[in-house]
C-alpha cells in the first residue's frame, strides 16, 4: 500500500510508448509497399489502446500524437517528409488522432476503475482482517493491542490509543517509541473533546509529531487513535486517509463494545455480590435471631418470675440459654472464618505442621460434644510435615467432625483415616449417619446451602463452604461421597509440597 | 473504681519470702484473694465481678490501661485479668510494664483474631489466656491454676495427672505404674511442662528453656514438634488424641492438670 502510488509519475511508460511507436513504424515500413498505408493505421490504434490500458491516459495521448507524426513521416508518400501527396490522408490523420484520444480516454478510465477496484479489495481485506482480529479480542486490553498491531502493520507507523480517564484522557495502550508527552496528550485531549482529527497532516495543530483521529461511534467519542510516522513522510494521500478513517471507525466500535462488556461484567459482579450480601444478611439475621430468641426468652422469664419458677425449671432455662449462646458463638466464628477465607490466600499463615496434631487438637476442641462417642483413628505414626495454617485447618476438621456428630446417631462410630499418597495426603472423615441425597453431594459446599434440614439440627450452611475455601487456599481438594452401606465420607486431599504464596 | 475490699484480711505478697506463716496466710485467706479485672466493656466487668465475688474473691475494676497500671500496684491484686483490646494502651505493653514491677499472675482475655498479640503477651510474661467468649468455669479453673503455681516448688516435686506421674526429684516418669524411659530432651521438655503445669508454654519459652538458642528457629521448632510427638507416643494413652500434653494452636503447649 505504502509504495504502490509512487510508480504513477514514472517516465518509463513514455519511453515505452515511444518504443512501441518506433517498432510499429519499423514494421509498417517493411510492408508499406505491399498494402494500403491506411490499413497500417489499425496497428497504430492497437498500440494506443495498449498504452492506454497499461499506462494510462497521458502516455496514450502521446502515443496517438507520435503515431500520427510517424505515420505521416515514414509511411505516407512522399516518405521522410511531413508533406502529404493525397488529401485523403489528412482525414486519416484526423481520424487516427481522434480515435486515439477517445480510446485513450476510455481505456484509462477503465484502468482507473480496475485499479480502484483493486484498491477497494485490498482495503476490504484489511478491514476484514482487523474486524476478525477485533472479534477475537475478548478484553479491552486485547482490543487495544489488536488495533495497535493492525494499524501499525498497515501504515508502518507507531500507534497509540488514548482512552478517557478521570481528568481528560490518557494513553491506554501505545507502542514504545510513540512520542507520549504533555503536548501530544493535549492534542489528543482536544481531538477527544471535539471529535475531529488534529495534529500532523491536518490544519489543526499541524506542528505536533503525530496525527490524531477520534474513535467515533454513534454513541459518542470513545477514545483517540494516534499515528506517528517515523520517517519524513509528507502526508497521507486521500486513499490512505480513507483507509485510516475506516480503521478508526472500526476500532471505535470495538472499543465501545469492549467497554460495554467490561461495564456489564462489573455490573454482574456487583449484582452477584449484592445477591450474596442479601443471602448473607437474611441468613445472618435469621441465624442470629433464632438463638437470641431463646436466650432472651429464657433470661427474661427468669428475671421476671425468678422466685415462682422451681429450681429444676430455672436450671433448664439457663441451660437452654447457655446452649444457644454456644450456637451464636459458633455462627460468629463461622462468619469470621468466611471473611478470612474470602480475603484470599494472602491471609494464611502457613507453617510446617503435623497432621496428627491438627486432628488431635480439633478433637480436643470438640471434647464436650464428643463425650463418649466412638472415634476410630487410623493415622500412620510417621507422616511428613505439611505447610498448613494450623488454626484454619483445625476449622476444617472441627467442621467435618462436628457435621459427622450432628448427622449421625450417637451410638455409631466416626472414623478418621489419614493415608499418605504420592506427593499428597488423603484425610477421610467417615460417619455412619443419614447420608446426603446424591444430587446434593456437590452443592453442599455452596454458601448457605444445607442438604438435609432437620429442624433439630442447627447450622448456618457456611461450615462446608468455609472448609472448601480453606482447603482450596491450601491447594487441596475436598469432596463428599456416600458410603456403600451407610453414612457419608468426606475426603480432603492436601498436597505435601505446598507452593509458597 | 476500687471495689469494696474488706480490710479484715491483710495483704501478703505471695512470692515475698516464704515459710509457714505465708502458707498459713495463703490458706487462711484462700477464699478472699484479690483479683483485678481490666476490661473496657462494662458488661464484661459486671459479669466477671458477679462470678468472682460469688466465688469469694475480692474484685477491683479498671476500664483502661492507665487505671490498670495504677491498680496493679495500689490494690495489690493476687491475679490480674487483662483484656488485650484496651482503648488507650497496648495490652502487651501493659503486661510488660506490670512484669517489670511484680510477678502477679496475669490472665489475658483475647478474641480469636488476636493470635500474635496473645503470643506476644504470653512471651512478655502473661501466665495464661482465655479466648472470648469463655465459660465461667474455665476462667475459675485458670485462676486456680495460676494460683497453684505460686506454691513453693518443693510441694510440686511429685506431679500426677490421670495415669501419668512424674517425680522431678527422682527424675522418674511412670504411666499406669510402669516406668517409662525418656530421652534427655523428652525429659527436659516434660519437666518444663510439669514445672508450669496448667500454664501455656509458648514455643518461644520452651525453646529458650530446653535448647536455649534463638538462631534457626524453624529447625528448633521442627525438633520441638518431633519431641512432643515422641513424648506423646510414650506417655499418652492414645497419642492420636492427646490428653496430657495439649496443643495450643499456633501458641504452644500446656500440660493438663485435671482430668
Amino acid at each position: 500500500m505504502k509504495k504502490s502510488k509512487a510508480k504513477q509519475n514514472n517516465i518509463v511508460p513514455y519511453f515505452m510508448s515511444i518504443a512501441l511507436v518506433a517498432i510499429t513504424t519499423f514494421m509498417g515500413g517493411l510492408i508499406r509497399e505491399a498494402i494500403e498505408p491506411t490499413n497500417i493505421v489499425i496497428f497504430y490504434l492497437l498500440i494506443v489502446v495498449m498504452t492506454a490500458v497499461w499506462w494510462g491516459r497521458y502516455p496514450a495521448i502521446m502515443t496517438s500524437l507520435l503515431s500520427v507524426l510517424a505515420f505521416d513521416y515514414f509511411l505516407v508518400p512522399p516518405y521522410l517528409t511531413f508533406a502529404v501527396s493525397d488529401v485523403q490522408y489528412v482525414f486519416t490523420f484526423i481520424g487516427l488522432l481522434a480515435v486515439g484520444l477517445v480510446v485513450s480516454a476510455l481505456a484509462s478510465k477503465t484502468r482507473q476503475q480496475a485499479m480502484d477496484a483493486l484498491g477497494r479489495e485490498e482495503q476490504t481485506a484489511i478491514l476484514y482482517r482487523l474486524s476478525k482480529d477485533l472479534a477475537a479480542s475478548d478484553s479491552l486490553e486485547a482490543v487495544l493491542h489488536t488495533i495497535r498491531m493492525n494499524v501499525g502493520g498497515i501504515f508502518d507507523c507507531r500507534v497509540a490509543v488514548f482512552l478517557p480517564a478521570d481528568h481528560g484522557i490518557k494513553p491506554g495502550s501505545f507502542d514504545p517509541d510513540f512520542p507520549i508527552d504533555e503536548h501530544e496528550n493535549t492534542i489528543a485531549a482536544w481531538v477527544f473533546g471535539n471529535g475531529k482529527p488534529a495534529g500532523w497532516g491536518t490544519d489543526t495543530l499541524p506542528a505536533s509529531k503525530a496525527h490524531y483521529l477520534p474513535l467515533n461511534t454513534s454513541q459518542g467519542v470513545f477514545g483517540v487513535l494516534g499515528v506517528f510516522f517515523k520517517d519524513d513522510k509528507a502526508g497521507l494521500d486521500p486513499g490512505e486517509y480513507n483507509l485510516l478513517s475506516a480503521l478508526a471507525s472500526q476500532a471505535a466500535v470495538a472499543v465501545q463494545r469492549a467497554k460495554l462488556t467490561e461495564i456489564s461484567r462489573q455490573m454482574e459482579i456487583i449484582r452477584e455480590r449484592e445477591r450474596l450480601q442479601t443471602a448473607l444478611l437474611n441468613s445472618i439475621s435469621h441465624d442470629l435471631r433464632t438463638p437470641l430468641v431463646t436466650i432472651m426468652g429464657a433470661l427474661s422469664s427468669l428475671l421476671q418470675d425468678f422466685s415462682s419458677i422451681d429450681a429444676e425449671t430455672r436450671k433448664e432455662l439457663l441451660e437452654t440459654a447457655y446452649d444457644e449462646s454456644g450456637h451464636l458463638n459458633q455462627l460468629v466464628g463461622n462468619l469470621l472464618d468466611m471473611t478470612r477465607v474470602e480475603a484470599g490466600a494472602l491471609k494464611m499463615k502457613t507453617k510446617p505442621c503435623e497432621l496428627r496434631d491438627v486432628i488431635g487438637a480439633s478433637l480436643h476442641l470438640l471434647k464436650d460434644k464428643l463425650e463418649k462417642r466412638d472415634i476410630q483413628m487410623h493415622i500412620p505414626r510417621v507422616l511428613p510435615e505439611i505447610l498448613l495454617d494450623f488454626t484454619l485447618m483445625m476449622r476444617v476438621f472441627v467442621n467435618l467432625i462436628d457435621n459427622a456428630i450432628k448427622y449421625s446417631a450417637p451410638d455409631t462410630p466416626i472414623e478418621i483415616t489419614v493415608k499418605p499418597l504420592e506427593n499428597k495426603v488423603k484425610i477421610e472423615v467417615k460417619d455412619n449417619g443419614f447420608g446426603i441425597p446424591e444430587e446434593d453431594l456437590v452443592r453442599i459446599f455452596d454458601k448457605f446451602y444445607r442438604a438435609v434440614k432437620p429442624r433439630q439440627i442447627t447450622g448456618t450452611g457456611l461450615g462446608l463452604s468455609i472448609c472448601k475455601g480453606i482447603i482450596e487456599a491450601h491447594g487441596g481438594q475436598i469432596f463428599a461421597k456416600n458410603n456403600p452401606d451407610k453414612g457419608t465420607t468426606f475426603t480432603v486431599i492436601l498436597p505435601l509440597e505446598m507452593k509458597e504464596a | 473504681m476500687i471495689g469494696s475490699c474488706s480490710q479484715k484480711f491483710p495483704y501478703y505478697l505471695l512470692l515475698d519470702g516464704g515459710g509457714g506463716e505465708l502458707l498459713r496466710n495463703v490458706h487462711d485467706r484462700a477464699k478472699k484473694m484479690r483479683i483485678l479485672i481490666v476490661d473496657d466493656e462494662k458488661t464484661i466487668r459486671r459479669f466477671l465481678k458477679a462470678t468472682l465475688v460469688s466465688h469469694g474473691y475480692d474484685v477491683f475494676e479498671a476500664a483502661n490501661g492507665a487505671e490498670a497500671l495504677k491498680y496493679a500496684v495500689s490494690s495489690h491484686p493476687d491475679v490480674i485479668i487483662l483484656d488485650l483490646g484496651l482503648p488507650d494502651m497496648d495490652g502487651v505493653d501493659i503486661t510488660r510494664q506490670i512484669r517489670e514491677r511484680s510477678k502477679t499472675p496475669i490472665i489475658i482475655l483475647s478474641v480469636r483474631e488476636d493470635e500474635s498479640d496473645k503470643i506476644a503477651a504470653l512471651d512478655a510474661g502473661a501466665d495464661d489466656y482465655l479466648t472470648k467468649p469463655f465459660h465461667a468455669g474455665e476462667m475459675l479453673a485458670r485462676i486456680r491454676a495460676v494460683m497453684r503455681r505460686l506454691l513453693p516448688q518443693s510441694e510440686k516435686s511429685l506431679f500426677t495427672v490421670g495415669k501419668l506421674s512424674i517425680d522431678l526429684a527422682q527424675h522418674s516418669v511412670e504411666v499406669n505404674g510402669h516406668p517409662v524411659h525418656l530421652t534427655p530432651t523428652e525429659y527436659a521438655l516434660l519437666k518444663v511442662l510439669v514445672l508450669n503445669a496448667g500454664k501455656i508454654m509458648t514455643h518461644g519459652q520452651i525453646l529458650k528453656e530446653i535448647w536455649d538458642k534463638t538462631e534457626d528457629v524453624e529447625e528448633a521448632l521442627h525438633l520441638l514438634r518431633v519431641t512432643v510427638s515422641n513424648l506423646r507416643n510414650k506417655i499418652e494413652p492414645d497419642p492420636d488424641r492427646p490428653a496430657y500434653i495439649l496443643t495450643e494452636p499456633c501458641v504452644g503447649y500446656r500440660l493438663c492438670t485435671d482430668m
